[in-house]
């Protein structure tokens, strides 16, 4: 960064660094421990049946997989045990920030957007502005929508979206909107085009995702909670689920809210101040941000070399390796977003990180990188990599079983080193098991333990009985929704692997539901996996089968599964019998009450309803208004040297430039590419040459479309 | 002001306005009509005046020019009415060159909300209500800050192993040997689990 002075790095620790390496040590161990002694019971199970070659690839397969599991369980067993038992090693209890004064502070909000639903967009925009200027601390706040949209129609309707939004909350000077010309490095490098361009008038920035809704005080406690800790560089909030109303977004929220506190109360007992950084709902230090943690293109093709896609883990990385603390601020309160409602839609999702998780593999061994950083990364990876080494698993098993049948082995179980347990190879093989399902399990039950602690939660998950009920029903849904992450992670993973990049396309977050046609094009694969699986399983062994059944019917049901979970009657009825209760449906708080007033607005008066084609381009030439507001906002962009170089290069000002605007009045918007429509559009003498012409040319020097246009303007 | 012309004594004995046959008028008044309704002028009296206004402007030029439609000449005196109003009403010189007036006149009339509160000023000839005058002159669209610019640069990053790795891959052939190795290492896998 080309600032006048370079940002010290900070030297204070909140724990000593022996301290958190104790923390660090004492969490693992007591996973690595587990994972011993099961895999020594497991690894004697096999060594009872007679040792052989795919029985230590089950060996191998089964100790990385209970690891990944058993350090999820002890997240929850240290979670649950700080907030039982309290804990000041958190940001929020370190000193006392309430008291904090910050006026004079600017902070930035920042909503990237690229191709997003903008209604929706814009209310959770205008729900935590009207929460901000609650608190009496608005002066400190200024908001940001950074655009990146590559539609036209939805360029124009952010414009005009942005100034009905700016006008009624008298917000003229306090939201503003910039649309970038070139998507350089995508969201990532939409953030660092707003730092470049006015990051230097801003202490911190906070970074909103495209549906995130953010409580006033909450953000005025994380500027303070910034400025009593002058070391820390990046406070990660924990976003709670909202506004699901399908089947699938209900349970995906529940578990959400139900589990993720005492999840992260124990990811945050051996982070501390390493934690990490989910890319939104965060607060961040402007200047060492700037100064540190741009980021560098990877070497290679893609999908792993070039752009680092999930930018969010590198940066916090960057950030720790120059000594500035990150820290989970879990325990605040009034942090939103929402999240995908259907089976397909979350799968979507997880295709495009699981690219970008795979991707820090490149950056794993960079030099100088906090240990902590690497392993955040390699649990990230690890994360995507479950799916296909629980396959190779499940194959090896089954593989064994098929090999010992057709080969005509009988199965001798010996006495192993364990012989004093007693236990027969069936008691045996059902012990590990049993402690497998215990380890998978234990979490959700001390969540339900922990909810039982607190009346006022537990009232606002609508009692604990219909806790219980709710995390029966999660769970009989996650154990059939695991064997289809499974397949799928598997696939993710392999074209990744074969170089076959995802790219990034727009998340689609409206709840529509998963029509059945699409579904079978979706799901036709993992019916057709688990209807095979399970006949050549019954073939094999019956017993078996019946054990296998979970794994099986996840996927032989994903069809019905998929479309069923997708729709918001199942979801509504759900929640009418008690189900899947959130603190957000029970007792909603006021920025989601106004965000749920504000879309129903827009949907009585159907004013989500889509337009036809092309209709931003009518806009943006034929309203006299819109028109306005796109040419002064192009104009006010030349005032930026790097934007005005932007302008050149891309042809803005050319004769061809005009030509396409010729062509675009007397052919119409279909002649012309998508490129093309937007180099006209962003073209501001055009632009206002193409208002006048559009009025003053009679109806033969213009397309048969532009007629149409204007006689429904007349219309309106 | 321009003086009032009396469009009965244009309408000749052919039934022609201004030399024009009346549809002519009719399609120019529609167009007219249609960029006001554009800009919210929903009085309807007001609107109807304001469309006669320039018709009637168009109607003094139509004998002289002939070769043009009563759409196109009305379509441009709409222009250059409501552009010479914007010269008045904000004080700006109008020049030929200066493509940014209406533009500007546009914007203003928005942000001073003309459709909700100023609809009566809408292209009246001055004085003008002070505070719409002030409104009109000093409202601007801001979409951010002044910029203070700086350029975020990438600090190196030494990715380790990693690094030769991907260097490796620029030799040739070595996705074909590696492809092979993966082959090979298969086979042995496939002979190990298939003689234990």
């Amino acid at each position: 960064m080309n600032t006048s002075g370079q940002s010290p790095s900070p030297q204070l620790h909140s724990l000593p660094r022996i301290a958190r390496g104790w923390r660090l040590f004492v969490f693992y161990t007591s996973a690595l421990a587990l994972t011993g002694l099961v895999s020594m019971l497991f690894a004697d199970l096999l060594w009872r049946t007679g040792w052989s070659a795919s029985r230590t690839v089950l060996l191998a397969l089964f100790v990385i997989l209970f690891w990944f599991t058993a350090v999820g369980c002890m997240h929850g067993i240290y979670g649950f045990a700080l907030r039982t038992f309290g804990t000041r090693q958190r940001i929020t209890a370190l000193k006392n920030f309430r008291g904090q004064n910050i006026d004079g502070i600017s902070t930035a909000v920042v909503f990237p957007v690229c191709n997003e639903d903008v209604v929706r967009v814009y209310e959770g925009l205008r729900a935590t502005f009207e929460s901000v200027k609650k608190t009496g601390k608005l002066a400190g706040f200024d908001f940001f929508i950074l655009s990146d949209s590559t539609d036209p129609d939805k360029w124009v309707e952010e414009e005009r979206r942005w100034y009905d939004l700016v006008r009624e909350l008298d917000a003229l000077g306090k939201i503003y909107y910039r649309r970038r010309l070139v998507n350089e490095g995508r969201k990532s490098g939409n953030v660092r085009d707003f730092l470049n361009a006015w990051g230097r008038r801003y202490r911190y920035f906070m970074v909103c995702d495209a549906d995130s809704v953010m409580r006033g005080e909450t953000l005025v406690d994380l500027v303070k909670l910034m400025e009593t800790h002058p070391t820390a560089g990046l406070i990660q909030t924990v976003p709670a689920l909202i506004n699901a109303e399908t089947l699938f977004g209900r349970i995906q929220q529940f578990a959400n809210r139900l589990y993720a506190p005492v999840f992260i109360a124990g990811l945050n007992y051996w982070a501390l101040d390493l934690g990490n950084y989910w890319g939104h709902n965060a607060i961040i230090r402007t200047e060492p941000f700037m100064q540190f943690c741009d980021l560098p293109q990877l070497p290679g093709r893609k999908p792993f070399g070039g752009q680092i896609l999930s930018h969010d883990f590198v940066e916090a990385a960057l950030m720790l390796r120059e000594n500035w603390e990150v820290w989970f601020a879990y325990d605040l309160e009034g942090s939103f977003e929402e999240a995908p409602q259907s089976l397909i839609e979350n799968a979507r999702r997880d295709r495009r990180w699981c690219q970008g998780n795979l991707q820090h593999s490149l950056v794993l061994f960079a030099k100088g990188l906090r240990g902590v950083s690497r392993l955040h990364l390699a649990l990230g990876i690890f994360c995507y990599l479950t799916g296909p080494l629980w396959l190779a698993f499940l194959l090896t098993f089954n593989w064994i079983r098929w090999y010992q049948k057709y080969t005509g082995l009988s199965t001798i179980t010996v006495h192993a080193f364990t012989p004093y347990l007693n236990l027969s190879g069936t008691a045996h093989a059902l012990l590990i098991f049993i402690i497998c399902m215990v380890v998978l399990m234990l979490p959700k039950f001390l969540s339900l333990i922990d909810l039982a602690h607190d009346s006022q939660r537990r009232h606002q998950f609508g009692g604990l009985a219909r806790a219980i009920s709710s995390v029966i029903g999660e769970t009989i849904f996650s154990t059939l929704h695991a064997p289809l992450l499974m397949l799928w992670h598997t696939r993710f993973v392999v074209t990744n692997f074969l170089g076959m990049s995802t790219g990034w396309p727009s998340q689609k977050r409206a709840d529509a539901g998963t029509k059945w046609l699409y579904a079978l094009r979706r799901h036709w694969g993992h019916t057709l996996i688990g209807l095979v699986w399970g006949a050549l399983m019954w073939q094999l062994d019956p017993t078996l089968f019946w054990w296998f059944t979970p794994v099986l019917a996840g996927m032989a049901l994903s069809i019905p599964l998929s479309v069923l979970t997708s729709r918001m009657r199942p979801g509504i009825h759900a929640r009418q019998m008690g189900l899947f209760l959130t603190p957000e449906e029970t007792s909603p708080p006021p920025e989601i009450v106004s965000l749920r007033a504000q879309m129903k607005v827009h949907e009585i008066t159907n004013d989500t309803t889509p337009r036809h084609r092309h209709a931003g381009l009518a806009d943006a030439v034929l309203d006299p208004y819109i028109n306005a507001i796109h040419v002064s906002l192009l104009r006010e962009k030349r005032l930026n040297p790097v934007y005005a170089e932007q302008f050149t290069k891309l042809g803005v000002g050319s004769d061809e430039t005009q030509q396409l605007a010729e062509k675009l009045l007397i052919e119409g918007p279909d002649k012309l590419t998508a490129p093309e429509r937007l180099l006209v559009m962003a073209d501001q003498r055009v632009m206002v040459w193409m208002h006048q012409q559009t009025w003053q040319r009679t109806g033969d020097s213009l397309a048969p479309w532009w007629r149409a246009a204007i006689l429904e303007y007349s219309r309106q | 002001m321009e003086p009032a012309v009396n469009p009965m004594a244009l309408l000749g004995a052919s039934g022609q306005l201004a030399g024009r046959p009346l549809e002519e008028w009719n399609a120019a008044y529609g167009k007219v009509e249609s960029y006001f309704h554009a800009l919210r002028v929903r009085n309807k009296a007001l609107l109807g005046q304001l469309v006669l206004r320039v018709l009637e402007r168009a109607m003094r030029r139509a004998p002289d020019e002939s070769n043009r439609s009563a759409t196109q000449l009305a379509a441009e005196e709409m222009d250059h009415v409501v552009t010479e109003w914007f010269a008045d009403v904000l004080q700006s010189p109008l020049t030929k060159a200066d493509q940014t007036l209406s533009t500007r006149g546009r914007l203003a009339l928005l942000l001073t909300d003309m459709p909700g509160k100023w609809q009566e000023q809408f292209l009246r000839p001055g004085p003008w209500p002070q505070e719409f005058t002030s409104a009109m002159r000093e409202t601007f669209l801001r979409a951010g800050p002044d910029f203070q610019l700086s350029q975020m640069m990438p600090r190196p990053l030494d990715l380790g192993p990693i690094t030769t790795l991907t260097n490796l891959g620029r030799f040739p052939y070595v996705r074909m040997a590696l492809i092979w190795t993966l082959f090979a290492l298969l086979l042995v896998g496939i002979f190990i689990l298939t003689h234990q």
